[in-house]
């Protein structure tokens, strides 16, 4: 009898505490992933690494992403880093660096801007947005202009 | 009643003082005639003699006497001869007066001194001291004729030469504007509307039909008439006009079928200045309807790509000698509709089909696969979309197969473009490019998606876990309340 | 390891007097009767509260409350952080079933009459803290600026602004201007998470305080019955269990609602756009919004919507102020009348809600 009573107590005890933990870890498991920090830091993106300045070679370009948008980046024949919205402002096609000419070049419509992002002829209504290029020791960082 | 005769008194005034000066008694007119000068000789056929005015109705004095001192008398409002602005306000005192020229019986408009000032010509000309352009720039001055008249400067045969005699003139010009082209008139020669205007007939267009007259603005106005987006509702003023074209026989629903393009779509209701209208492709001042072998160089300009890869296509020489209009044989041309893929291809509304009917043929061919290959394009670009849309609804982070989306587009962009190299080779690269990226976020789109619903695994265990410990606490609330 | 939890209560008790607080506890009894099962819906909004805490701290991690940023901070939360959408989905529905239970709690109290001769104080800390929980509804739904919350918002503060002498001063008190703006956002946000839970703290401990000294209370046919017939359970741990079973329950609910059904975020709110059609508030105010409908716009020389609020005002004040005009229920006496008042506010509200709910 007592030891029935025994093993059911064991019983009892090895339930709750099997429970309490499951209970805990679904509480605290949750809690714990929602405080460590997210990819994306804060609700806009403002910053975004471009890779490393020496992988990059003069008169050339790359298209890196800025949150949900493409930017474009430019580094000159000189070496200069610039980096704009690399959505064209006629049909949001995504403009590329033509060597040849020196200028940006959406192939769409034969949209063309300058190095600053200006419109400089073709359809494009409106100049490329500019982003800010910042570098830290030999990594480009792009940051929204505000 | 009182009222009106008070309103008829100054009236009839206005109208006894020249009747009674006419002829008879109007002493300028008499002795300048005398003195055979050149003003009075041409003055005899200006319209404002015929209508009575005399030669104070513009430089004042008085026109009864027949003594010099007393008539050209300064204190009797003698001007002598107007300069710079004083002369177009001289003009102005009764043609911008409604009542006065109503007097004369005439209904011209009288808001050409309004229109003037505030035209480009209304601004201050290089000289200083007045406007560029003062009423007998372009009118003259003694010899005025009614525009109706062909003798007028300003008759619309005569216009081009009157604006040409500034407009072509480098040296002046370059004084306001050193930008501007001085090739107008030139190019206006070369035109259909010129060709026409210069044998005479007065109803083609010419520069005040579309720069408008007094009220001329600078083009980037967006007031002026040939601003981009008002420039096609100036055209189709003529173009659009059924009984206006008649005798030329060409058709006028141009407008209308520009309205429904991509480009009227672009230019008209999204207002997009830079989406072409008329000019774009038909010129400006040259304006004539494109040769058959040019057409693709004009649509190039904008459509840069597509022109070249059509050019070096074996289309090229083939439209070419059988005189197909390039581009505009697929895509038409005032009403060039979006291109979709229904375009290309064999089936009944495919333009291929319509030379290449032999289905043995490798143009056939060809077109068959580039339509499957778009189409598969299409459906998986779809298919992944759908998912991405299920995944973000579902609260799914997937930004990454969002941005691939843009890639697909972009790709289909391309591929769109590499049609008119009319090689499947070519064109089977690039969109397997793009079957690719859909690929990959559709793949990421399930996976988001699978992972939502690994919630509920998720959920399960908890749910278990939580239920195990109710469970516990019953049985030992049992045994500690059996006691 | 005893001997550690033995150490470290002397030390406790030393300080703090442990030992009498356990007597306190011993002695507490819980009565057993028919209608026991009422008791435990105090501990059930207790544990919603809870929660709310919790998952409201939580959600300020990442909440931005400006027009700006609210919306997209709220996204962010659902998609990019991880269990975000766990933690919001268990506020939103945990907010619900919080306005749910104190409405249960509150009715079971009201038919007990629990609120007689010596708990006045008690049932009128309970009412407010009932208003304060609408408020925390009312507040919180506008936080994440989105389209049907913003013209819920526009459309509930108008209506107070049509409450006689105040209604103009404090419907700009709430806007924080003239129209629902940014400014609105800011403040709704300020009271739902630092006010409004100050006040309603405060209330609470008052409210729980009260509830201890006096015990619980009895149904006034078992509170005449002779000792003898009376049954009773301890508190600790025997009642005390019971709630956490419940709590466990509860909480098993909450987060099959979150994963089945989680929070959606609809369209962000655009201050120019027309207004959704058939725009309703939150569930637990249509009762109040149908019958300002359905009330006539002129009633004689009175304005219909203005009738309608001074109505519910002065039936608000009333319902604070029952345990002092039932006078009958504090003598021991049956009092019929209330359970006829409390069966009508309870049919009214529910025939209303469902009205509301398939208008």
């Amino acid at each position: 009898m007592s030891e029935n009573l025994q093993s059911r107590r064991s019983f009892i005890t090895s339930i709750l505490t099997l429970g309490a933990a499951g209970l805990s870890a679904s509480i605290i498991y949750p809690i714990i992933k929602y405080l460590t920090p997210p990819k994306q830091r804060e609700v806009e993106v403002t910053n975004v690494s471009a890779g490393k300045l020496n992988d990059m070679e003069n008169d050339s370009y790359k298209i890196v992403r800025f949150g949900n948008k493409p930017v474009i980046l430019i580094k000159t024949d000189k070496g200069d880093l610039k980096a704009l919205s690399a959505q064209c402002t006629h049909l949001d096609c995504t403009v590329q660096y033509k060597k040849s000419e020196g200028v940006i070049w959406c192939a769409c419509h034969n949209g063309k801007y300058d190095l600053n992002g200006r419109n400089i002829s073709g359809p494009p209504p409106r100049p490329l947005d500019p982003y800010l290029v910042k570098i830290k020791g030999d990594e480009i960082f792009i940051s929204k202009k505000v | 009643m009182k009222r009106r005769i008070m309103l008829a008194i100054p009236i009839l005034i206005i109208y006894l003082i020249p009747l009674s000066a006419y002829g008879a008694t109007d002493q300028c007119y008499t002795c300048h005639s005398a003195l055979e000068d050149k003003e009075s000789k041409l003055f005899a056929e200006d319209i404002h003699f015929k209508k009575g005015i005399s030669c104070s109705g513009c430089h004042g004095g008085d026109n009864t006497t027949e003594d010099n001192d007393a008539a050209m008398n300064k204190e009797k409002g003698f001007i002598g001869v107007p300069k710079g602005n004083k002369i177009t306000e001289v003009c102005a005192r009764c043609h911008a007066s409604e009542k006065m020229m109503k007097s004369f019986g005439s209904k011209l408009p009288v808001n050409q001194f309004d229109n003037l000032i505030n035209s480009v010509h209304g601004k201050t000309s290089t000289a200083g001291g007045g406007r560029i352009v003062q009423c007998t720039t372009c009118h003259t001055a003694h010899g005025i004729k009614s525009v109706k008249d062909p003798l007028s400067p300003v008759y619309a045969t005569n216009i081009p030469k009157t604006c040409s005699k500034c407009h072509a003139d480098a040296n002046y010009m370059r004084t306001y504007n050193p930008t501007l082209a001085v090739d107008q008139y030139t190019q206006y020669l070369t035109s259909v509307h010129g060709k026409l205007n210069s044998t005479g007939d007065p109803k083609p267009a010419q520069c005040a039909s579309c720069h408008g007259s007094h009220d001329i603005k600078p083009v980037k106005d967006i007031k002026s008439k040939v601003y981009p987006v008002n420039l096609p509702y100036t055209c189709s003023g003529c173009h659009s006009n059924k009984e206006y074209m008649a005798q030329y026989k060409i058709p006028t629903d141009q407008f209308e079928k520009y309205a429904r393009s991509v480009h009227g779509q672009a230019l008209l209701v999204k207002n997009d200045p830079g989406a072409p209208a008329c000019n774009s492709c038909h010129g400006n001042h040259g304006a004539a309807p494109p040769g058959i072998e040019s057409i693709s160089k004009v649509c190039g300009t904008c459509h840069a790509l597509n022109e070249e890869l059509f050019s070096a296509s074996p289309h090229k020489a083939a439209f070419d000698r059988k005189g197909y209009p390039e581009c505009e044989t697929c895509h038409g041309n005032h009403e060039i509709i979006t291109a979709t893929n229904k375009l290309l291809g064999v089936d009944k509304d495919g333009v291929c089909i319509r030379c290449h009917g032999d289905q043995n043929s490798s143009g056939y061919k060809s077109a068959y696969i580039m339509r499957k290959l778009i189409d598969s394009l299409d459906e998986t670009k779809q298919s992944a979309m759908i998912l991405i849309n299920e995944a973000e609804q579902k609260g799914m982070e997937i930004t990454e197969a969002k941005f691939k989306l843009r890639d697909i587009n972009q790709v289909k962009l391309e591929a769109r473009t590499q049609v008119h190299t009319f090689d499947p080779a070519k064109f089977k690269d690039i969109v397997g490019k793009g079957l690719v990226i859909s690929r990959d976020a559709t793949a990421d789109a399930k996976v988001a998606i699978h992972e939502y619903y690994f919630r509920r695994v998720g959920l399960g265990v908890s749910v278990f876990l939580i239920s195990l410990l109710a469970f516990g606490l019953f049985l030992y609330l049992r045994r500690i309340e059996k006691k | 390891m005893k001997k550690y939890f033995a150490q470290t209560y002397k030390w406790i008790d030393e300080r703090l007097d442990l030992t009498s607080l356990g007597h306190f506890i011993e002695k507490k009894y819980v009565p057993i009767h028919a209608h026991s099962i009422w008791y435990y819906f105090g501990g059930v909004s207790l544990f919603f509260f809870l929660i709310q805490v919790l998952t409201g701290i939580l959600l300020l991690f990442y909440y931005k409350g400006s027009a700006d940023l609210a919306f997209e901070s709220i996204q962010f939360i659902m998609s990019k952080v991880q269990f975000g959408w766990l933690i919001r989905s268990i506020h939103a529905w945990a907010a619900n079933l919080f306005i749910l239970s104190v409405f249960i709690h509150m009715f079971s109290v009201f038919f007990e009459k629990s609120y007689r001769k010596p708990r006045e104080l008690t049932w009128v800390t309970g009412v407010f803290l009932f208003f304060m929980t609408l408020a925390f509804g009312f507040s919180g739904y506008l936080l994440p600026w989105n389209k049907l919350a913003f013209f819920a918002t526009k459309v509930g503060t108008d209506i107070a602004g049509n409450i006689p002498i105040i209604g103009d001063v404090m419907k700009g008190f709430l806007r924080g201007g003239d129209d629902v703006t940014g400014a609105t956002l800011s403040r709704f946000f300020g009271f739902h998470v630092a006010l409004f839970p100050g006040i309603f703290t405060i209330l609470l401990v008052i409210h729980i305080i009260m509830v201890q000294r006096q015990g619980m209370s009895e149904p006034l046919d078992i509170e005449s019955s002779p000792n003898a017939e009376k049954k009773s359970m301890p508190f600790f741990p025997n009642f005390m269990l019971r709630d956490l079973l419940l709590w466990l329950i509860v909480l098993n609910v909450l987060a099959i609602l979150a994963v089945f059904f989680p929070a959606d975020l609809g369209e962000k709110a655009d201050p120019f756009s027309s207004a959704p059609a058939g725009i309703k508030p939150e569930w637990y105010f249509l009762f109040m919004f149908q019958t300002l409908k359905y009330i006539p716009a002129k009633i004689f020389i009175m304005d219909g919507e203005l009738l309608g609020i001074v109505l519910f005002g002065l039936a608000g004040l009333l319902w604070v102020l029952v345990p002092f005009w039932d006078t009958q229920s504090s003598k021991g006496l049956r009092n019929r009348k209330i359970n006829y008042i409390g069966l009508f506010a309870v049919a009214f509200i529910i025939v209303l809600t469902i009205l509301g709910w398939i208008s």
